[in-house]
């Protein structure tokens, strides 16, 4: 994965060195990679937990570190795009570590989740939290109520594009999906997200046509599935990357990037 | 719970009896059964009769009711052991038909062009139909059936109150609500103005999407504004504290929740815990009630507002010599039970409690010259009271060690009580 990533990061650089921005590129991640596996972080993952479980956090809300250790919280707009059933509800409920529902039940409007996410930086070992508010928004209310739309895409960070491997018609969906909520020149980290990887044996997507698709749009793909077992490594990998993603587009916007020399 | 009892909940074209859905019970009931249930009752209109409720002597029960004349909802309940009433089908029928226009608009409800496309668009409104067919574990919530709503009342409504009111006037809105856990803790003016069955179903959305943060729903309001939308906003500040405004196209969802939803309320964010801490085992934190009583259900007649107070908690060994209180779940249901046989039998001149249509069973209280006040009901599992007020309605359950002569002078005490502590 961390090759794909990397793909991305590069893609960024080179589109934003057509538009005049030519910061320097770090070579390689800026976040530790699986740092949930690491003992250092177990004082920042417990307080995303609560009797076992992911806790919710209301909007009041943070995770309550004791007061001698300062964290900052980065927050981040991510619009969850796709087909109605591809899964971006479930999708929404996955990353939050709440249940994933059996049925499918329309979204009918707008709902955001939040999920909140330490991170750790490489360069100067400096403990964030991303602070992520998924918004997922049902496709049918999507088209019939035209001021959703545009309300998703205000202000937005990353777009997450969901295709379902059970359903071909999602994925040939995707360019359309693309074409319909970004531009080109827009600065939005774009993630592609194949859902129900669990039914593999039903598979429509193959993975040859990923492989194409990957290299057409230069956007990676991730594969997600199965039940939510509470632990993090189902979402580690996609949260990682969308923080690593967003983390280096301040970067970029903001002319901070990292030297290369230091990573 | 009503989808444990083996209702069945169908919907189909007025006009030609097109099958649009079918919800509820698993076992489905077959194709031809459903089109003699629409038969039966087409001719019954070719007769000039309207077919609105029948019940087999096994006690299974249909309740028929055509909406706008445009589609026709038919709930089935199986009978059996089960306890469903007349009363509790006919409001499903309501609250069914309000969800599709809250979901989808009156508009395409009663102008149906294309039946495949109307079909397809009702798949929108089952997340709501099926709440109501199983509303969860909190079966204290009986708005569905009273049509009232469930209501909490804070000790400190006042701090509440202004926070939401100015809340509300940020967000370009007159319509603002607070819900804890689901019941509405205060609401501003004009949130109280909107018809009850609105009121209700608005929380029941509210509390369908509980694991979220935050959301704009587009809804119609089934009464007030059945052909325009209008937007919900809603917020969760803590896990089970939500605030809602009903919006207009501004503000957008974004500018709200990282605005104006800190500046009001991250102030009160200790009340709201406070609250959340006092209302957890009783919507009315103030009160006391007598022993004995084991549940009660008290309405507001002319605020359209309820509150159902549990009371003490069944003990975890029974004593010996002592019947065994029942278990909570059962107390509301068993509260459910008296409150329909309350109110259809005698208290039958509420207009918010009575059922909408004519009077479906042979009227018990046209017997009587006289309005009845009270009403009282032994049972092998307990004894139940009721008495109206011109203003209030109020349904006790108390354990069978309660003597029946007190039960009237312990249902008038805690009337009393309640209204004059909080002035509900
Ligand atoms: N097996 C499996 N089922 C999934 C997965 N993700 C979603 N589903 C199922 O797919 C169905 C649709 O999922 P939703 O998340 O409700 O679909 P949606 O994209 O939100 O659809 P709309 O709100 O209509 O736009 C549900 O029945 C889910 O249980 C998955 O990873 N594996
Ligand atoms: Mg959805």
């Amino acid at each position: 994965m961390s090759r794909v990533v990397f793909h991305a990061v590069k893609m960024e650089y080179e589109r934003n060195k057509s538009l005049g921005v030519a910061p320097v590129i770090p070579h390689g991640p800026i976040i530790v990679a699986d740092w949930h596996r690491c003992p250092d972080s177990k004082e920042y993952f417990t307080k995303i937990f609560q009797k076992k479980r992911r806790k919710t956090f209301g909007l009041l809300e943070a995770p309550a570190m004791p007061p001698q250790i300062h964290v900052d919280t980065v927050r981040y707009k991510i619009f969850l795009a796709g087909k109605s059933g591809v899964g971006k509800t479930a999708l929404a409920a996955r990353l939050g570590g709440s249940d994933i529902p059996n049925m499918h039940y329309e979204t009918t409007g707008i709902e955001t989740t939040a999920v909140f996410w330490p991170v750790k930086l490489k360069e100067n070992g400096r403990v964030l939290f991303f602070k992520y508010l998924f918004w997922d928004c049902g496709e049918n209310a999507l088209r019939r109520f035209d001021h959703l739309l545009p309300s998703c895409k205000e202000q937005v960070d990353a777009i997450l594009f969901l295709f379902s491997f059970t359903d071909h018609g999602s994925f040939e969906d995707l360019s359309n999906q693309i074409s319909r909520v970004t531009d080109p020149s827009d600065r939005i980290v774009k993630l592609v997200v194949g859902t129900k990887f669990d039914l593999f044996m039903h598979t429509d997507v193959t993975e040859r046509e990923i492989a194409s698709f990957q290299e057409t749009w230069g956007l990676p793909v991730f594969r997600v599935g199965g039940d939510v077992n509470g632990g993090l490594g189902e979402v580690a990998p996609l949260l990682n990357a969308l923080a690593e993603h967003l983390w280096h587009q301040d970067c970029v916007a903001a002319s901070c990037v990292p030297p290369s020399s230091q990573v | 719970m009503l989808q444990a009892e083996g209702v069945q909940l169908l919907c189909l074209t007025a006009s030609s009896g097109v099958p649009l859905f079918s919800r509820g019970s698993t076992k489905q009931l077959p194709f031809s059964v459903i089109g003699s249930l629409n038969g039966v009752h087409m001719f019954g209109g070719g007769q000039g009769a309207l077919l609105s409720c029948c019940e087999t002597d096994r006690g299974a029960r249909v309740v028929w009711r055509v909406f706008r004349d445009s589609v026709m909802l038919i709930a089935v309940s199986s009978g059996g052991d089960s306890t469903v009433t007349e009363l509790q089908l006919c409001r499903l029928l309501e609250n069914t038909w309000n969800c599709m226009v809250l979901v989808l608009g009156q508009e395409e409800l009663s102008n149906v062009r294309n039946v495949e496309r109307l079909k397809r668009d009702l798949r929108s409104c089952y997340r709501l139909i099926d709440q109501l067919l199983d509303p969860g574990d909190d079966e204290s919530v009986m708005g569905y059936l009273t049509n009232c709503a469930d209501c909490l009342l804070p000790p400190n409504p006042s701090l509440l109150q202004e926070a939401l009111d100015a809340f509300t006037q940020a967000a370009d809105s007159e319509f603002g609500c607070l819900l804890i856990r689901g019941r509405v803790a205060v609401a501003t003016e004009k949130w109280w103005r909107l018809v009850s069955q609105e009121v209700v179903l608005l929380s029941l959305l509210v509390r369908c999407m509980s694991g979220t943060t935050s959301c704009d729903y587009p809804v119609f309001l089934p009464v007030g504004s059945p052909t325009v939308a209008h937007r919900l906003l809603r917020f969760q500040l803590l896990q089970g504290v939500d605030v809602c405004t009903l919006c207009g196209p501004a503000p957008s969802l974004h500018h709200a929740k990282t605005e104006l939803v800190g500046r009001f309320w991250s102030p009160l964010m200790e009340t709201l815990h406070g609250l959340l801490a006092q209302t957890q085992h009783t919507p009315v934190p103030s009160i006391a009630l007598h022993p004995d009583i084991l549940a009660l259900l008290l309405i507001n007649r002319e605020t359209s507002r309820s509150l159902s107070v549990p009371g003490r908690p069944p003990a975890v060994t029974p004593q010996d010599g002592v019947p065994p209180l029942p278990s909570s779940s059962r107390r509301w249901e068993l509260l459910r039970l008296f409150y329909t046989f309350a109110i259809t039998r005698y208290f039958t001149s509420g207009e918010a409690a009575a059922p909408p249509a004519e009077p479906l069973q042979e009227d018990f209280s046209q017997g009587f010259c006289h309005t009845p006040l009270h009403c009282y009901l032994v049972t092998e599992e307990c004894k139940c009271y009721g008495l109206q007020t011109p203003q209030h309605q109020l349904f006790l359950l108390a354990a069978l060690t309660m003597p029946t002569f007190a039960l009237r002078s312990i249902a008038t005490q805690t009337l009393t009580s309640i209204t004059a502590a909080t002035g509900f």
